[in-house]
């Protein structure tokens, strides 16, 4: 008889306690607050990695720094590692708590979780870095470094003596094949029988996964490594050690590769952060350029092409730099028509320009490029 | 009572006290060490976890997933079988509940869509114990290695169709799956993220408490688990119980899965649930295998992981310190240990 | 270079590490203790490797210290499961997390250094045999010992009265009490054994394979090598050959997609865990169970 009142008190318990919850399609997320962005103490940036990673994330940190520099009445809540799944939304719930009315996260995976997030708390702005879908309270930003990567491409191309160049790149996901391609285009514009090797080891971050890929290539002849990952330290100097060529990515890492370092494209997100932060602090968010896809890049500094290396002859570097002016001056488009794929098929026409969005949702590899998408 | 097994009846109540202030003062000398206040942080840590509602529901929500892989681990550990299988069947249950979310279900309304879902991700669950099951049982290979080996072959699973078919197509080339529609996620408390999976966890280990104490079939299982030799005799088919409760184990962890997915994410990703798993197996030995005080330590677990983003935020440490403090738990909890361990 | 041979010079080149493991833990399963815990030693290996390396420029001092902090690691497995009786399982898995906090925590001011750590010897003359001599006698110098090193082990287990002893300790208490030693005793040995080629695979992780330091660095290769040894039935040269296999899939995927082939890599990282559950299958069926009967404890009953 008592097992059974038990069963019975714990159903009625289950029963009452789901006649509170709803289904979150009805979520009324309280008043839209026309100030949003300001009013709080505290800015808050997420990264998918350490900051320490000689790349995507350090660039991200170091842009935080300039805003800690700039604001330094308001707090700083940083956090690292923060993977890309619903655990983000707690962290920036917890931002939220401490304080924060501005929210930076800065990997694509954060996206999904800030746009649920935004969607609790109408008075925040997040401003997320590389995405395409945006809200109300939530802008996107991004830099076309793209255009820098096709400069890097272009000396690359003129460097390379075997004609094979390797690219290892983490994931085939649009802003990773844009830059395949934009490298690719680049090597070719100068160099029409040289391949890019695309390899995909599945991940961002992984040293022992990049010594792999590094080594691979470089014993299928490849005689320049690039990279689309997020630390780039251990295939710039593998390929250091092994005695060939490297471009960067996301960091200048001349440093690391004085004999082999041609050239590299890397961010400056310095100037960019604070600047909107200004503007959002002092209520200008909606309405402002930030407010939905925000796209820079090297007409505006935030793209920048690296130093050159020391063995990089005068008319290589002189070609990049017309180059470069070229585009600055918008009399040239690295992606300008035609652009055909692995196949041969025209999937840009001939003297036509792609939109920025019509890039960042790339899926396809440009002819000249050897790999394949993986399924 | 096999409840009676567990360690803490071995120990006084004050000894548990000690022990636990004893971590907490050896790692606040660490905390010092590394130049941060340990009563602020275990203040702000508090803060986090359990001094405001919003908290309470976070380690709510963690602690959801930590319930259903634990008992997915204890279950088995009934008739004695160790099974860590609880990582792989979160990635089926997450997987087949994926599947018929975004082929079957799609817009179906709530009442019988989820349900359904659910059923869905036990069924997934299930299914990916039926290989340990079965080669227990034919060919008597060992469970734990096959539910370890298996969770791996899971985890690529996952990755092979989210890069695959089941690829959304909004999500220009990022492996994520469709989003589920919003008839099918987990009813939630409103304004916060708790969703209903804290009820259907703590309801999961109930049953599972009063099946096993109170029911025939839970009687059988703990002559099993207590001496195989007299089960046979006495007409246990041991091999049957063996099987069943590999099933069943893969059942709830399939239903962790399905509440993750449906409850929190609201699409599947490759690394959904990822660690979930082992944080159960850890969970369920603490717990001595016991399904309700596998609540508490789950909530124990949860409330770390949780203060863990604020001691970051707060302190400037870098997170793992987080993991620090667990593992060093975990290493005390097992250094003081039980009698009787293998 | 051809195929064949890049992939294999790759296997071996990313296999040593956890081919280290992986011989470090057939020591210490065949006296009858599984040590999960060795992500946790070989994480402390590559951290300590690492900074040794960046502090006195010497890489010598970084392997010593890198096996040696691998070892104090499983000296605390050792301890908790030896002498206060805690289930392996559970006592490895935590170890496993502790490793993890512990070198995430106090690494990340190692992350962006630059060490000279070893580099790859070409063995004079053997590296000029066509194929075979790429294949080999490219690699560091660890990778070299670690190559001397399984026939060596090989030698120990089955051919020296400590290599009895010590698989008798797995197999059978009694014979070796009777022998007037102390299984505990032995135990302990073999477990701190296998951290310390552990901490050792970890170094050449860091210091030799990717002269890098990251967090979680070793990525789960601690782990596949305890699990590899089942795969080899605690065979030494075997579990080196599983390291190579493991290897080997991470190289035939690049070599592959560098050639243009499509596929999914899903499927391929899949292969050496269900082989290993086919191996199991097939040795369950001939009957001939080479699990140590310590172990066979462990996992519950058979």
């Amino acid at each position: 008889m008592r097992k059974r009142t038990l069963f019975g008190i714990i159903i009625t318990f289950l029963v009452i306690a789901i006649a509170y919850f709803n289904n979150s399609s009805s979520i009324s997320a309280g008043e839209v607050k026309s100030n949003m962005g300001v009013g709080g103490d505290a800015i808050g940036f997420l990264f998918v990695g350490p900051r320490d990673d000689y790349g995507y994330n350090q660039a991200a940190y170091n842009g935080s720094e300039a805003v800690k520099e700039a604001f330094p009445f308001m707090k700083l809540l940083r956090v690292e590692n923060v993977p890309e799944t619903a655990e983000a939304e707690r962290v920036m719930e917890e931002m939220i708590r401490s304080g924060a009315k501005v929210i930076f996260p800065t990997s694509y995976g954060h996206l999904d979780p800030a746009l649920e997030v935004a969607k609790r708390h109408r008075d925040v702005v997040f401003l997320h870095q590389g995405g395409l879908k945006t809200a109300e309270n939530l802008g996107t930003y991004f830099s076309n470094i793209f255009e820098v990567i096709y400069l890097s491409g272009v000396a690359a191309g003129k460097m390379t003596k075997t004609n094979k160049l390797g690219f290892i790149a983490s994931f085939p996901i649009p802003q990773v094949l844009l830059n395949i391609n934009a490298y690719t285009l680049g090597v070719r514009s100068v160099n029409p029988d040289a391949n890019v090797i695309a390899v995909f080891n599945g991940s961002w971050c992984d040293p022992g996964k990049q010594a792999s890929a590094a080594n691979t290539l470089i014993d299928q002849g490849c005689d320049v490594l690039t990279q689309h990952q997020d630390c780039t330290k251990t295939i710039i100097e593998t390929a250091e050690r092994r005695g060939v060529m490297s471009s960067g990515y996301h960091c200048d890492a001349l440093e690391i590769a004085p004999e082999g370092w041609i050239t590299g494209a890397y961010w400056n997100w310095d100037d960019l952060y604070v600047n909107m932060c200004d503007v959002i602090l002092n209520g200008e968010f909606k309405g402002s350029p930030y407010d939905g896809r925000f796209r820079t890049g090297i007409h505006e500094g935030v793209a920048k092409l690296a130093r050159f290396g020391k063995n990089v002859p005068d008319d290589v570097k002189k070609l990049v730099k017309e180059k470069q002016k070229e585009i600055l001056d918008y009399k040239f488009y690295p992606f300008t028509g035609p652009v055909r794929d692995q196949s041969g098929t025209v999937r840009i026409e001939p003297g036509v320009v792609p939109t920025v969005t019509e890039l960042e949702t790339t899926d396809y590899l440009v002819e000249g490029s050897i790999g394949n998408i993986p399924k | 009572m096999l409840a009676k097994r567990v360690f803490f009846n071995k120990y006084s109540i004050g000894t548990k006290i000690t022990m636990a202030l004893g971590i907490c003062i050896v790692y606040g000398v660490f905390l010092y060490t590394q130049g941060a206040n340990p009563f602020l942080i275990y203040y702000e840590m508090f803060q986090a976890t359990f001094g405001n509602v919003y908290g309470i529901g976070e380690v709510a929500i963690k602690a959801t997933p930590f319930i259903l892989t634990a008992l997915a681990v204890a279950i088995p550990a009934r008739v004695g079988l160790i099974s860590v299988g609880g990582e792989g069947q979160l990635a089926c249950g997450a997987l087949s509940s994926t599947f018929a979310a975004v082929y079957i279900f799609k817009d179906m309304p709530s009442f019988i869509g989820i349900p359904m879902l659910l059923l869905a991700g036990a069924l997934g669950g299930a299914l990916w114990a039926v290989v340990p099951g079965i080669l227990k049982i034919v060919a008597r290979v060992n469970e734990t290695i096959t539910t370890l080996l298996l969770n791996y072959v899971a985890f690529f699973l996952v990755g092979y169709f989210i890069y695959g078919i089941l690829k959304s197509p909004d999500a220009y080339g990022w492996p994520f799956s469709p989003r589920f529609s919003d008839s099918l996620r987990l009813p939630t408390l409103e304004g916060t993220r708790i969703h209903i999976g804290i009820l259907i966890a703590v309801a999961v280990a109930i049953i599972v408490w009063y099946v096993t104490m109170y029911t025939h079939l839970g009687f059988r299982m703990r002559v099993v688990g207590g001496n195989v030799k007299a089960a046979k005799h006495s007409g246990i088919i041991v091999e049957r119980m063996q099987f069943v409760t590999l099933i069943v184990g893969g059942a709830v962890g399939g239903l962790a899965g399905v509440i993750e997915v449906s409850g929190i994410e609201g699409h599947l990703r490759p690394m959904t649930g990822v660690g979930y798993g082992y944080m159960g197996f850890l969970v369920a030995w603490m717990a001595g295998n016991h399904p309700l005080l596998i609540i508490p330590f789950a909530i124990l677990l949860a409330a770390i992981s949780v203060g863990g983003n604020a001691l970051e935020m707060h302190s400037g440490l870098n997170s793992s310190i987080v993991l620090i403090l667990m593992g060093f738990i975990l290493i005390v909890i097992l250094a003081i240990g039980k009698r009787g361990g293998k | 270079m051809i195929f064949v041979t890049e992939v294999l010079t790759n296997a071996i080149r990313a296999g040593t590490a956890v081919g280290y493991v992986s011989v470090g833990e057939v020591i210490g399963q065949r006296s009858g203790v599984i040590n999960l815990g060795a992500e946790g030693s070989m994480l402390a290996g590559a951290l300590t490797a690492f900074a040794l390396t960046a502090w006195t420029g010497n890489p010598w001092y970084g392997v010593m210290c890198g096996g040696i902090s691998g070892a104090l690691m499983s000296l605390i497995h050792a301890f908790v499961v030896i002498t206060r009786n805690a289930n392996q399982l559970a006592t490895g898995l935590a170890i496993m997390f502790f490793g993890q906090g512990i070198t995430a925590y106090f690494g990340s001011s190692y992350v962006n250094l630059q060490i000279s750590g070893f580099e790859p010897i070409a063995l004079p003359f053997l590296s000029d045999i066509p194929i075979i001599g790429s294949i080999f006698f490219h690699h560091d110098i660890l990778t070299y010992l670690s190559m001397l090193m399984v026939p060596l082990v090989w030698v120990f287990l089955f051919s020296t009265k400590w290599g009895v002893i010590l698989r008798a300790t797995g197999e059978r208490d009694e014979v070796v009490y009777a022998h007037g030693k102390s299984p505990n005793c032995i135990r302990y040995m073999a477990v701190v054994v296998g951290g310390f080629f552990a901490g050792v695979g970890g170094a050449q992780l860091s210091i030799a394979f990717s002269h890098s330091w990251m967090e979680n660095i070793t990525q789960g290769r601690g782990l596949i090598g305890v699990i590899l040894v089942i795969f080899a039935s605690w065979r030494p040269e075997r579990a080196m050959l599983g390291a190579y296999l493991f290897g080997g899939s991470q190289a035939l995927i690049v070599s592959l997609q560098g050639r243009g082939y499509n596929f999914s890599s899903f499927l391929l990282f899949m292969i050496p865990y269900i082989l290993t559950i086919v191996v199991l299958v097939m040795v369950e069926r001939t009957g001939w169970n080479p699990m140590p009967e310590a172990l066979k404890k462990v996992f519950g009953r058979g």
